[in-house]
């Protein structure tokens, strides 16, 4: 790396945090160090646990104080030293120093303050008034939405709302906790575009947090990869992107996909994350799932130390077989063909729907908002149809209408058989009952058929075998399990007597890159070895793509197409189809200005 | 809110009218005969007579209860049996003293509530008070009065126990003896009624206190751990700040309803305070009503009570929709 010319303005060293939860202090994060330097964009990448939210949390003085944080190394901010600094440093380095914004532009907007009381607590630095950082961060009418109150404005209105309150302040570092993981492509396009803009005229340094290594690629000049707290890999976004030293980063960027993945076969995926039974302290804490681990490796610690590959660095003691990996992964079978039949599973025509959601009447009566109008679509035996669309296009309440669970106003719904489809929710966690064992859960669906309890217990575990969860779990509590885990055991429970018609709500949506794979691949191979047709709604047009055998296009309760899903990438028909197509991040784009 | 003001008032007057048709059967149902109440027990049967066509007791129900209502509508509530005048005198008497306390006790009550949230917010893992308030929390009302006026009257003889007003002749214009003090500049008569109060007005406010209390700590834990509350402190802004301007307000709604419902507990809890604690208002009045079968009484009392009910519940949605402008009236 070249010397450089500037001062950092971020200077984080051997930092480590201890939070104790029931009483017993476990290490999120272990021994970290890193610069940032004014205007740069540096990406931090990791899956869901590996303690990147924490990082940013730190760096704000804003960890949990349930959880008796204890803090270790150093933390110099603009040259302030923040490790053990007071509670007026800490404000006043958070009122002028850092800022952030978050995953959730929903939930972090006050619901009963106007956003320009919101914002006229952002003491601002150098001139600027309310409506112009508003109008700067590409919002229209800038004087309407500074009187409005949050909910009133959408998701992408709401988040520049919170840029522009966070750079209002002209932070020297800003904290980007995954911000555009909750909106649509297309308005995800814009805010990373605007971040960037914002970073280079403001030189405001940006910590971006993400699971997505193709978010962080378009956007980073950095990146620091993290696992279970440390930092494994760290170096120039390209040289990262491209030439992974770190087995870790290099089976993230295996199981990130896009428009260009290979959909004939399995994605590539991160071997399951298993409870670590071996002390960190001398052994890397990958090794229990790394494909090149050798016995060392549960014995040594690695250093972060200079790669092989690129300029940056790497805790690896083996990173120079990393290369091997990345040759070895288009080797997988593809998937069998799947025999699609004439027949209809599920047949919708012309269904239409309206919700209540219009201006109220003066007796409080809100007038009717049409969500679907007219939508007819067949979903035949065996096939896998993907229903892509924005928020609020009327997605979920066409796989509602599909699973029986609304019923339509207009048109008719046919359904091959009496057995009623089975549903997979966006958040497996929610769709779990807490006080029940997984068992209980997934055995409840066979009470209708009344077996004994001893062959009803051998399906159970049947189901929880087929997809891919350990048989120990059957009497674990939904709490005792990761949402992968939790994912997997409500499909057990939808296929445990296996539906001619699956409904999967956004399945994938709130999950990082890894474990989107994982659950890409289990319902790609449960529906041809159990036969079932699919309906899987999604925003995400590449998993659309990977999974089903037809995508259709769904706009203000329209459908606007419905094809094959690469003819459609090929030439899509409407504007809204190549706007999506033109906001997927990928590898190749951006990167190294 | 002003379309909300005209539905509530709308509504007040449904309520009432539902109300006064029930008070109106029980008059006819109940097996008292009011001619003979009002002609006295001694009465010969013709002067029952005549005063039974004087009330109109022959007339078919319709027009009794169209007469009931009329007579309601001019604020009628008819004649207590027991003291003999006009039920509405009787209550334009006594609802000042009770009005005095119950506000006391509201107020009261809600300060406890604050206090209790905060000490329980600023100290976590505080324990001890969970306990002392579930304890608090289950004493029955009559006993906590009791246990309030054994001690501190008759052990401690530090308040007054029973009373209202040490000076026997005051009248003032208004009715409420401390704002009565002071307008006719004797500052004595405030502290005294004021003194009298406490020890009532404590034992109606602790209930008050340690439901809306709870509630109110609920949801400001709630609250303090929202995304949001988050975006303050990131702000800079001081703890005290987050709290007030962040954590309060959004954890407004549901101790509001709890007030809500609180306070209408509060008029059943005044009959057996004020009897205890011998308060002369609407309360004891009622208990007496109660002990000499003065029906007339009781449901006079009863609308009185109807229709604060129908003012406090519209209080409430107000400070409501105030505290969370996403509330619409």
């Amino acid at each position: 790396m070249s010397e450089p010319v500037t001062e950092s303005v971020l200077a984080v060293k051997d930092l480590s945090v201890f939070l104790s939860r029931e009483g017993r202090p476990s290490r999120v994060l272990d021994d970290i160090s890193f610069d940032m330097f004014p205007g740069e964009i540096v990406a931090l990448v990791g899956e869901s646990g590996s303690g990147k939210t924490s990082i940013g949390l730190t760096l704000q003085g804003l960890l949990p104080r349930e959880y008796l944080p204890q803090v270790a190394g150093s933390i110099r901010l603009a040259g302030i030293e923040l490790v053990g600094a007071g509670r007026r440093t800490w404000q006043s380095a958070r009122r002028q120093l850092v800022r952030a914004i978050s995953q959730d532009p929903m939930g972090a907007l006050n619901p009963t303050m106007t956003i320009r009381r919101q914002m006229r607590e952002t003491s601002g630095g150098a001139g600027g008034s309310i409506e112009d950082w508003l109008s700067r961060t590409g919002l229209p009418d800038p004087d309407r939405i500074a009187d409005a109150l949050p909910h009133r404005l959408s998701g992408g209105q709401r988040q520049r709302v919170l840029i522009a309150m966070a750079m209002m302040a002209r932070p020297k570092l800003l904290i980007a906790d995954e911000p555009t993981t909750a909106l649509d492509v297309t308005m995800q396009a814009q805010i990373l575009d605007l971040l960037r803009d914002l970073a280079r005229e403001q030189q405001t340094a940006i910590l971006f947090v993400t699971h997505d290594l193709g978010v962080a690629a378009s956007l980073a000049d950095r990146v620091l990869v993290l696992y279970a707290g440390r930092i494994v890999e760290m170096g120039r976004t390209r040289d990262v992107a491209r030439n992974a030293a770190h087995p870790y980063s290099a089976g993230l960027l295996a199981a990130r996909f896009d428009l260009d993945t290979d959909r004939r076969r399995p994605l590539p995926t991160l071997p399951p994350e298993r409870t670590p039974s071996i002390n960190v302290e001398n052994a890397c804490a990958y090794a229990t799932r790394c494909p090149i681990a050798q016995p060392d490796c549960t014995a040594i610690r690695p250093p972060l130390e200079p790669a092989s590959v690129h300029d940056g660095a790497v805790a690896c003691l083996h990173h120079d077989q990393t290369s091997f990996l990345l040759a070895q992964r288009a080797g997988t079978k593809p998937w069998p063909a799947q025999a699609i039949q004439e027949t209809a599973a599920l047949r919708l025509s012309n269904v239409g729907k309206t919700y209540r959601t219009g201006p109220r009447s003066f007796w409080g009566r809100r007038q009717p908002q049409p969500v679907l109008r007219s939508v007819s679509l067949s979903i035949k035996l065996g096939e896998c149809v993907a229903l892509v669309g924005e928020s609020g296009a009327g997605k979920s309440t066409l796989l509602r209408i599909a699973a029986g669970l609304v019923v339509p106003e207009s048109g008719t719904v046919t359904r091959f058989d009496k057995l009623p489809p089975q549903v997979v929710f966006q958040d497996p966690v929610a769709a779990l009952t807490p006080w029940l064992t997984i068992g209980e859960q997934i055995g409840e669906r066979l009470r209708a058929v009344s077996l004994d309890s001893g062959y009803g217990r051998r399906l159970v575990g049947e189901a929880i075998k087929l997809v891919g969860l350990d048989p120990v779990l059957m009497d674990a509590l939904p709490a005792e399990m990761s949402v992968g885990q939790c994912q997997r055991a409500v499909l057990a429970r939808a296929v445990i007597v296996p539906p001619r018609l699956l409904l999967c709500d956004e399945p994938i949506s709130a999950m990082d890159v890894s474990l989107a794979a994982t659950t890409l691949n289990l319902l790609s191979d449960l529906r041809r070895r159990l036969d079932m047709a699919m309906l899987f709604v999604t925003h995400d047009l590449a998993a659309a793509r990977i999974i089903a055998d037809r995508v259709a296009v769904l706009k203000d309760g329209e459908l606007v197409e419905v094809a094959d899903p690469d003819a459609i990438i090929a030439a899509p028909q409407s504007a809204y189809t190549r706007s999506l197509i033109a906001a997927m991040p990928s590898l190749q784009a951006g990167g190294g200005r | 809110m002003l379309a909300y003001l005209i539905k509530s008032f709308v509504g007040a007057v449904v309520v009432l009218l539902v109300m006064s048709f029930i008070v109106f059967c029980l008059q006819s149902i109940i097996p008292a005969d009011p001619a003979r109440a009002i002609a006295g027990p001694s009465a010969p049967p013709e002067k029952v007579e005549a005063m039974r066509e004087q009330l109109g007791l022959d007339d078919p129900a319709v027009v009794q209860y169209g007469r009931f209502l009329l007579r309601l509508a001019h604020a009628d509530l008819g004649t207590s049996v027991r003291t003999r005048r006009p039920v509405a005198d009787d209550i334009q008497q006594y609802l000042p003293a009770t009005l005095e306390l119950g506000l006391a006790s509201i107020a009261l009550g809600v300060a406890l509530a604050g206090v209790m949230a905060a000490l329980q917010f600023l100290i976590p893992g505080l324990g001890g008070i969970r306990l002392a308030m579930v304890g608090v929390g289950s004493t029955p009302i009559f006993l906590s009065a009791l246990l309030l006026t054994y001690f501190f009257w008759f052990r401690l003889d530090w308040l007054p126990g029973a009373g209202r007003l040490a000076y026997r002749d005051f009248a003032g214009p208004t009715g409420f003896n401390v704002v009565d003090g002071i307008l006719v500049g004797r500052p004595e008569v405030s502290v005294d009624a004021l003194l009298h109060m406490i020890l009532p007005a404590l034992a109606l406010a602790l209930p008050i206190g340690i439901a809306v209390g709870r509630s109110l700590n609920g949801a400001l834990h709630d609250v303090m751990s929202q995304a949001y509350v988050r975006t303050a402190r990131g702000k800079g802004l001081s703890e005290t700040k987050v709290l007030l301007s962040h954590g309060l307000r959004n954890a407004a709604t549901a101790p509001l309803s709890m007030l809500g419902l609180q306070v209408r507990l509060l008029f059943g809890n005044l009959l057996v305070v004020e009897r205890v604690f011998g308060w002369p208002g609407l309360g004891l009045y009622t208990v007496q009503a109660f002990a000499s079968a003065d029906l007339p009484a009781v449901l006079g009392v009863a609308i009185v009570f109807g229709i604060l009910y129908i003012l406090v519940n519209t209080l409430i949605e107000i400070g409501q929709s105030m505290a969370d402008p996403r509330i619409n009236l």
